[in-house]
């Protein structure tokens, strides 16, 4: 007898240890995960944030510029620098051919011209004189010097010429080189060159997705959640409302994104790819979310403050202002947020509203056609050259970094404002 | 109290039936209320004692399935009656709940909240007077005349429950409804607030739930005795105690059951 007792207490505490191996094994798998995940991220895309700069030397020549003597600051806009361009990068090798010239133009951004324009702009005493100007490497050559690109591959399967590789290389040994924290990146809208590409306008566009949405879930939900939770009378047809809440929570998120394209542009005729039907759409989303967590914060305050405030005979709205909602709002708070958070990392409803387009200037408003975050991922994903890929890891970054820290925030509002009651 | 010999009375229940959806809870329950004096409810877990005293102010409301029939008769006025204002009436008549419920907001805001949204107070001084009162009333204000401003949830549960029991006088009510006040309390809490119920009844009438019999006996002047949703038994609390008249009630107050 005593040894079957024995036995059944050692079997027990075996399954315990047994069981408590388990769960720390699935543990260290999904963090196994999670640090692989990061790691794989950080480590592409770490070098997007720093650019890589030739610094070449620039004759501010007024008659390549066709400029008169005594230019005004008007005439300095408006001068020719194409040329000058142009000439600054031939200048490198005298003695290249036409095709070695077309390779050295090719050395530098699309757009370096407006770079020494700029230069000359600050500066217009430089006319006539020689100045080593700052250009952005061509994403390619930024993807050399970065050590992302194969220099082994034979010639014709690369897009660097082995002429550009020399001219660069000589660079590189003269110091003319140099590698910056990539401002750029973060100022500068989406761009078809990857050296000049940057997340502003998707910023500002998931900025204002977000905002969008906030502004109309929240107080839709809220007042939803309140009244079905404080005043509504509890029958089949409530509950029949709140199972279809709840189903609407898991609704796929494209489906939204179909209902945004067939009601808010095909009907409404909203403004296409604009931050306004993308939170519009992304508030459907968010809603059910909202209402839910607004609800359980609801149900959580003890019953006995509801009696308390009602047997001092304040009315049913009193009662629910002044006592349940106020009670309520830490965890509809961070319900809300976390709702925002799963809001700002969709993609295939604004995708189907048109915000997947390609936008090269920068939001100021809800209604200017805008990318959002994860759009420009999948936008940078989907691009062939190399510069992107190095992009969309820093996208994906600064998608993470935002999301950490609204699951931050709304942990510090639970903590800070929840009320302990006995 | 009597005046002129006649017993004063302030509340009249006649013919009150209760039920919670399908289940009657409370039969055909007649009982009159003395003025200014301490009724006892008293009977087995389950009786309908609570019940009948959320019948009072009408808390049964907030309970969906909750239907209440009959007339109970305060200050001539039936509150059943679909002419009663809810609001109205709960000012009138006062509630300390089982467990001490104190809002999770400071003890002053806790006691100025009924004056405040009943309007009872012109200036800030005025409130500040109703505050004091009310907490020297319920015995408590020397213990927390410093503290006013901090939670009133950080007190402890006999002061919780005094705090509780200011909130509800701090309104001036006819009548304050007690439902087993003490019993989340010890000893001690327990007879300061019987102390203070014994004060209070100078000014306010009061029933007071209680599942202890011995209670019943030092804080009442009258005892109801319920048992299966029905009023066996009601009188004097001397009476019910030493001479009952129903063998239930004699079965139940020597503890032969519930």
């Amino acid at each position: 007898m005593n040894k079957n007792k024995e036995k059944l207490l050692n079997s027990r505490y075996r399954t315990e240890k047994r069981f408590q191996f388990y769960g720390k094994s699935a543990i260290f798998l999904a963090l196994l995960f999670l640090t692989i995940f990061i790691f794989k991220i950080f480590s592409t895309g770490y070098t997007a944030f720093q650019k890589t700069w030739l610094i070449v030397p620039v004759t501010f020549d007024a008659e390549t510029m066709y400029l008169d003597e005594n230019p005004s600051k008007e005439d300095l806009e408006d001068a020719d620098y194409f040329d000058l361009a142009l000439q600054t990068m031939f200048d490198l090798d005298k003695s290249a051919s036409e095709k070695q010239q077309n390779d050295l133009k090719k050395m530098v951004s699309y757009f370096f011209e407006r770079e020494i324009k700029r230069e000359l702009l600050n500066d217009p005493s430089l006319i006539g004189k020689t100045k080593d100007v700052y250009l952005t490497a061509s994403d390619d050559l930024d993807q050399v010097f970065k050590g992302n690109y194969p220099r082994d591959l034979p010639e014709d399967q690369r897009r660097v010429t082995d002429y550009q590789l020399k001219i660069f290389d000589q660079l590189v040994e003269q110091g003319r080189v140099e590698s910056k924290f990539n401002l750029s990146f973060f100022t500068y809208p989406d761009s078809r060159e990857a050296e000049l590409a940057g997340i502003a306008s998707s910023f500002m566009g998931s900025i204002f997705s977000i905002l969008v949405c906030l502004v109309i879930a929240f107080p839709v939900a809220v007042l939803a959640a309140i009244y079905l939770e404080e005043f509504a009378p509890k029958n089949r047809f409530t509950d029949f409302i709140e199972v279809n809440i709840n189903n609407l929570a898991a609704v796929p998120s494209i489906v939204f994104g179909l209902l945004g394209l067939g009601i808010l542009l095909a009907v409404f005729q909203l403004p296409r790819s604009t931050p306004l039907v993308g939170g519009i759409t992304l508030s459907l989303m968010t809603l059910p979310t909202i209402i839910i967590a607004c609800r359980a914060s609801l149900k959580a305050v003890p019953p006995s403050i509801r009696e308390a405030a009602l047997a001092m005979g304040a009315s049913r709205m009193q009662t629910t202002m002044h006592h349940t909602v106020p009670l309520s709002m830490p965890g509809t708070l961070s319900g809300t947020i976390i709702g925002l958070a799963q809001a700002l990392g969709e993609t295939a409803p604004l995708i189907l509203i048109g915000m997947v387009a390609f936008v090269n200037t920068i939001p100021g408003s809800p209604l200017d056609p805008a990318a959002s975050l994860p759009v420009q991922i999948y936008i940078w994903a989907e691009s062939a050259e190399r510069g992107f890929v190095e992009k969309v890891s820093a996208c994906i970054m600064v998608l993470l970094g935002f999301l950490i820290l609204m699951n931050l925030f709304a942990q510090i509002i639970r903590h800070k404002f929840e009320k302990k009651w006995s | 109290m009597k005046r002129n010999g006649v017993k004063m009375i302030k509340i009249n229940s006649k013919n009150v039936d209760v039920f919670y959806g399908k289940k009657q809870a409370l039969f055909n329950i007649n009982l009159d209320i003395e003025e200014n004096q301490v009724t006892a409810l008293i009977g087995p877990s389950g009786c309908g004692k609570s019940t009948f005293l959320r019948c009072l102010n009408r808390m049964n409301d907030v309970i969906d399935i909750c239907k209440v029939q009959g007339q109970i008769i305060i200050n001539n006025f039936d509150i059943n009656d679909k002419s009663c204002d809810v609001v109205r009436l709960r000012e009138k008549i006062g509630m300390v709940f089982q467990k001490p419920n104190p809002f999770p907001k400071t003890i002053y805001e806790n006691v100025s909240y009924g004056p405040t949204i009943h309007g009872m107070a012109q200036s800030k001084s005025e409130m500040d007077e109703i505050v004091e009162t009310s907490l020297k009333k319920a015995a408590l204000w020397e213990e927390i005349k410093d503290r006013l401003h901090e939670p009133g949830t950080g007190l402890s549960g006999g002061q919780q429950q005094r705090l509780c029991i200011a909130r509800a006088i701090s309104v001036k009510p006819e009548v304050i409804l007690m439902d087993e006040p003490c019993s989340a309390l010890d000893p001690i809490a327990t007879a300061q607030i019987e102390e203070l119920i014994d004060e209070l009844k100078k000014d306010h009438t009061i029933i007071i739930v209680t599942h202890s019999m011995a209670q019943a006996a030092r804080v009442s002047q009258n005892t109801g005795f319920f048992h299966l949703g029905e009023l066996i038994e009601h009188g004097s609390t001397d009476k019910i105690f030493k001479n009952p008249e129903n063998k239930r009630t004699q079965d139940y107050i020597t503890g032969r059951f519930g």
